[in-house]
């Protein structure tokens, strides 16, 4: 059973208002699993990438027994790391979560989130989410500040929209 | 005058000794400047593989690192070298302590990285116990 948890509504005002009736969509949250090898030489999310409905709860839980994980979208206001989530939408950081505890964000805002795992993302232990429609990719810059192993890491958005969840572990 | 040099010589001498000699590490907790790695950064308590960590936390991010078994007697004394580092030809770890004593076998492996070392690095570590008794350390 997870120890602890968190719920956070991200997306900003239209849970307020006119999405509460869209609410019980959210019904089954999807699940990506924070796993490592027992010797901690890799680290991975599972899936790396996942298609979700707008308004549905998806839910980070660890399950490396050996590790601390964090699931913590890349946002200007998480260590000001490049904006890659949709313009508009309400930034997340899980903070570390230590095996088994979880951490459940609802995400509104249609579009595509990049996310990162603090202690990891020079492992390349990033992750990627389209809600709903795609819309237009996140913005590539020269002066953003991510390593290349998590760049490469990221799955295309169409792979994504065909498969509905990548794995690759 | 030269008497009270001699004496004030010998208890600096003795105190010098005492506190090389102050540093238990045989068995958790540590003494001395050691801190329990899970109440300095957010870790599982005892990591498979490892076991229960204790770190003077101004020696991170090299270490030595001392690992304990769930009986809290030492098991092997671990280094986490980041790789940049080791990669960098401008860059040494140098005059690590090794206050575990007998070595008896040694392991290198790459880590991904965890709270505390963030960066990819390589663990090294020396068992202060035979391999079969790397068991001790091994589940939860
Ligand atoms: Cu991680």
């Amino acid at each position: 059973m997870p120890s602890r948890r968190h719920v956070l509504l991200a997306g900003g005002g239209l849970l307020a208002g006119l999405a509460w009736p869209r609410l019980p969509l959210a019904g089954s949250p999807a699940e990506i699993r924070m796993q490592g090898k027992a010797d901690g030489s890799h680290v991975w999310f599972d899936p790396i990438g996942l298609h979700v409905e707008p308004g549905q709860i998806i839910r980070w839980i660890n399950l490396d027994p050996g590790n601390s994980h964090t699931a913590t979208a890349y946002h200007p206001k998480n260590a000001d790391h490049p904006l890659r989530i949709p313009d508009g939408a309400e930034p997340w950081n899980s903070d570390y979560l230590l095996p088994n505890e979880t951490f459940s964000v609802m995400l509104t805002v249609e579009g595509v989130y990049d996310f990162f795992c603090i202690p990891h993302e020079h492992a390349g232990m990033v992750g990627r989410i389209v809600v709903g429609r795609p819309g237009s990719p996140p913005k590539e810059s020269a002066h953003q500040t991510i390593p290349d192993i998590a760049l490469q890491a990221f799955p295309s958005i169409d792979e994504i929209m065909q498969r509905g969840a990548v794995r690759r572990t | 005058m030269i008497f009270r040099f001699a004496v004030a010589a010998i208890g600096i001498a003795a105190l010098t000794i005492s506190a090389l000699a102050a540093d238990q590490v045989e068995k958790a907790p540590p003494s001395g400047a050691y801190k329990k790695v899970s109440e300095l950064v957010k870790l599982p308590d005892f990591l498979p593989g490892l076991g229960q960590l204790y770190v003077d936390p101004k020696t991170l991010p090299a270490g030595p690192f001392l690992a304990y078994d769930h009986d809290g007697k030492l098991v092997s004394t671990v280094y986490m070298l980041p790789i940049e580092d080791l990669t960098n030809k401008d860059k040494r770890f140098d005059d690590l302590a090794a206050p575990g004593g007998k070595v008896d076998h040694v392991d290198v492996y790459f880590n991904a990285g965890h709270p505390g070392v963030e960066k990819p690095h390589a663990h090294v570590v020396l068992w202060h116990v035979p391999k079969a008794a790397e068991t001790r350390v091994a589940g939860q």
